[in-house]
């Protein structure tokens, strides 16, 4: 066999590199499969998400009062709590049985009953009691009808102490009310929303996701497509696997780079979320993110065999990525072993850089810990993508091999 | 030769858990990953309220009482003080860092002014990017910023000659006594592994459903199945998918025994009409499988539009985000999913313990979901006798 010069293997190297990234682009546009994923997928399905969050809070949820007091100062406690934006007052029941049947018909989300003597403590000088019952199928229900009533209470108890003090001025009012005052401050999230906690996180999984479906697809119709079942066709562009990871990559990466600008960027100012990023860091970022997601992808298409396979096998995993990257479920909260488990996947250290960067405007250096993490899964998913491929090479070449030693002894044997 | 139906049924039924033995995918889907995601779901969240999570002091005073209130805040069950930054600016940065969700900050000479009576201000810096975590400090630094105000406001009327009830009585006039219905701990794992369960297995019932329809006209064997049908398209799919129902519904009965049996979750209604409520959500999924292949007749946009449906499911279905607080048309589009119907039940049976009766609508609506394979019989028909795959 003639050996070729290192010059000719670079050279050559380098024309397979974009051939391979050529058809590999071509792919994309031409796959119906692909097309759904790599294009469709990412351009609808945040606008889906925000969509369906775009309320970000809960307003009036309907509540139901039991007034067993029925005096002026139970119904101003009443006025007070319908004041409010977070409930809704929508009906007045006799009693608890009745406010009952109404939860059962799922008319009401929860109860607010003032007791009688209500009125009469408040006069003697001794402590009232409301109770509130929420219907627990929903936590942010819940919220709702707890911060109007601490609100409408901590109003109430004002007033009454300012009359009970019998103070002579405002001032002093004030500081018999409360001696400390306090107030508290929604960093980066100012109306304490839904979307803006969560899109984020679902924009960052989306690329990941779409990423192993794509490349997965692809992987499997190569399969399905190549002779012997190999991953990697016999054909004279795809004989080193650094050009076949190298072109392929590449192809994805440029894709990506459009998809990334148009979830990371357009979609948050679409729907207005908190959007502080720095463009150069958030750049900066996104690059071992994609490369990272990139090659982990390709590692795991080489478990592919099928082409539908890598839906069956990938779509349900979005959930549990969403939950142990520490956004749903506050990354303190997450058992150690589950812990170690999310360090696999790039979408969790993605999800937690990129929120910082988007929403908390924090820098490369705030978010170094996540930066690096991305380089090193980028480094270790090439290597495990390369050795994977490399082996992939070798059997084609194989099975190649056993496929002309068949056919020639089959010559042979006709011949004599 | 004549052959019952019966025998039809069961030579279709057998064939078809050959293949589910054969093909490890089946295994994957239809068992492991669900287990998995059981065991997943439950042990990451097995604390049910998460307890002490990093929150920073900014404390600018530093005398007995600021420090008082510091050791009380980390006394909270959510709470726990993990750090003390010299000044605002670092307790941000920290923030930024991911390090804290929250903050509280004491400025110079608050001790001083709360004793001379010039009200002085304590703030505290919730990062609400964090959702959950954020809402649980909020809890505990607003009552420790109340309790640290009645605490002075205490001494003050304690030392004026007042007893300790008078004392309470002024402070707090009004009291607001919660009950959360039936969670009373607040826990987010009953709240959310009831439904993420049955979502799950509902998103791999559509995607497998799909699946082994098109895997026929994939490998060519679809005039098999239509030879042991009689051409009867309704004998090969129920031949077919019984099977899969079987082992879905033994599924479902693992995860309602593993969660009301073994974990003790709320079942106020008794574990039978849980199942059976699974056993409509199994039906129901895979009704809408079968519908998204025969309306699609390529496995690829089936089983794609599946994972699409199967996974908006968990939002829409307001489990989490409550869908009287969507916009009026994703409220109407609600009902289109399987998993928003399977968790009215669940709110009203295991979570409520109500009768059956309130609960007629839902299950309607999930028996009508049954109906959607008639739409697509015929397609279905001309599909496994004619078609032939496409990529």
């Amino acid at each position: 066999m003639k050996k070729y010069s290192f010059r000719h293997t670079i050279k050559q190297g380098i024309a397979g590199l974009f051939h391979i990234c050529k058809e590999e682009l071509k792919m994309t546009v031409k796959d119906q499969g692909v097309v759904i994923f790599f294009l469709l997928v990412p351009l609808a399905y945040p606008l889906v998400y925000a969509f369906i969050y775009t309320n970000e809070v809960v307003r009036e949820v309907p509540v139901a009062v039991v007034d067993a007091d029925r005096s002026s100062v139970s119904r101003e406690y009443l006025r007070r709590v319908d004041g409010g934006p977070d409930v809704r007052i929508v009906s007045y029941c006799s009693d608890m049985e009745e406010a009952r049947l109404l939860l059962k018909k799922q008319k009401i989300y929860g109860v607010v009953y003032v007791p009688e003597g209500f009125s009469r403590d408040l006069a003697s000088g001794e402590q009232a009691h409301v109770s509130i019952f929420a219907d627990m199928s929903g936590m942010l229900y819940y919220k709702a009808l707890l911060l109007a009533n601490t609100e409408a209470s901590l109003e109430m108890n004002k007033d009454i102490q300012i009359r009970r003090a019998g103070n002579t001025t405002g001032r002093q009012d004030e500081i018999t009310v409360r001696p400390i005052d306090y107030e508290a401050v929604s960093l980066y999230n100012p109306q304490d929303g839904f979307a803006s906690f969560l899109i984020p996180a679902v924009l960052i999984l989306i690329i990941q996701q779409t990423l192993l479906l794509g490349i997965g697809l692809s992987a499997g119709t190569a399969r399905e497509n190549n002779r012997f079942r190999d991953l990697v066709p016999m054909v004279r562009h795809y004989q080193g696997a650094i050009r076949i990871i190298f072109g392929k990559s590449l192809a994805y990466l440029l894709v990506y780079l459009a998809v990334a600008a148009y979830i990371l960027c357009a979609v948050p100012k679409m729907f207005r979320l908190v959007f502080l990023a720095s463009p150069d860091t958030l750049a900066a970022f996104v690059l071992p993110y994609l490369l990272a997601c990139i090659f982990f992808a390709m590692a795991c298409s080489c478990l592919i065999r099928r082409r539908e396979d890598c839906m069956m096998i990938f779509v349900f995993t979005s959930l549990p990525l969403l939950f142990i990257s520490g956004i749903s479920w506050p990354g303190a909260a997450i058992p150690d072993f589950w812990k170690a488990v999310s360090w696999i996947f790039p979408s969790t250290f993605g999800i937690n850089g990129y929120i910082r960067i988007q929403t908390m405007g924090a820098t490369l250096n705030d978010v170094l810990p996540e930066y690096r993490a991305l380089w090193m899964q980028a480094g270790i998913y090439f290597l495990l993508t390369f050795f994977l491929y490399r082996r992939e090479i070798l059997l084609s070449r194989k099975h190649a091999l056993k496929r002309l030693h068949e056919f020639r002894k089959k010559r042979q044997a006709v011949l004599r | 030769m004549h052959t019952t139906i019966h025998k039809r049924l069961y030579r279709i039924a057998v064939r078809e858990l050959r293949h589910i033995a054969t093909r490890p995918i089946y295994l994957f889907c239809m068992v492991i990953a669900p287990v998995f995601c059981y065991v997943f779901f439950t042990t990451l969240m097995a604390n049910g309220l998460p307890t002490n999570m990093p929150a920073g002091v900014v404390d600018m005073d530093n005398t007995a009482t600021t420090r008082s209130i510091i050791r009380n805040l980390d006394a909270f069950q959510q709470t726990h003080v993990t750090a003390r930054y010299a000044n605002f600016h670092e307790a941000r940065k920290a923030v930024q860092r991911g390090e804290i969700y929250a903050f509280y900050y004491i400025p110079e000479g608050t001790t001083e002014e709360a004793i001379s009576g010039r009200q002085p201000r304590v703030s505290f810096y919730i990062n609400y990017a964090y959702l959950i975590a954020g809402s649980l400090l909020y809890r505990d630094q607003r009552t420790m910023s109340e309790l640290a105000s009645g605490a002075i406001g205490q001494s003050t009327l304690l030392a004026k000659g007042a007893t300790e009830e008078q004392a309470m009585a002024f402070l707090q006039p009004v009291v607001i006594d919660t009950h959360a219905l039936n969670n009373p701990w607040l826990n987010y794992s009953v709240y959310l592994c009831n439904t993420l369960l049955p979502g799950i297995l509902m998103l791999l019932i559509f995607l497998t459903t799909s699946y082994a329809l098109g895997m026929e006209l994939k490998e060519n064997t679809a005039h098999v199945l239509m030879r042991l049908a009689d051409n009867s398209i309704s004998t090969a799919l129920v031949g077919k998918l019984l099977p899969h129902t079987v082992i879905f519904f033994i599924v479902t009965v693992f995860y309602n025994v593993y969660l009301y049996g073994f974990l003790h979750y709320p079942c106020n209604s008794g574990i039978f009409p849980m199942l059976l409520a699974g056993l409509l959500l199994v039906l129901a999924s895979q009704a809408v499988g079968i519908f998204f292949f025969g309306m699609f007749g390529t496995l690829r946009l089936a089983l794609s539009a599946a994972s699409l449906w199967g996974v908006i499911s968990f939002s829409i279905s307001g489990f989490t985000f409550p869908v009287m607080a969507m916009h009026p048309v994703l409220q109407g589009l609600a009902v289109l999913f399987p998993l928003r119907h399977y968790f009215l039940i669940y709110v009203n049976l295991a979570l409520n313990g109500y009768p059956l009766v309130y609960v007629w609508q839902p299950i309607v609506a999930l028996l009508l979901f049954l109906l959607l394979p008639f739409f697509v019989l015929k397609k279905l028909r001309t599909e496994m006798l004619h078609y032939v795959y496409i990529p």
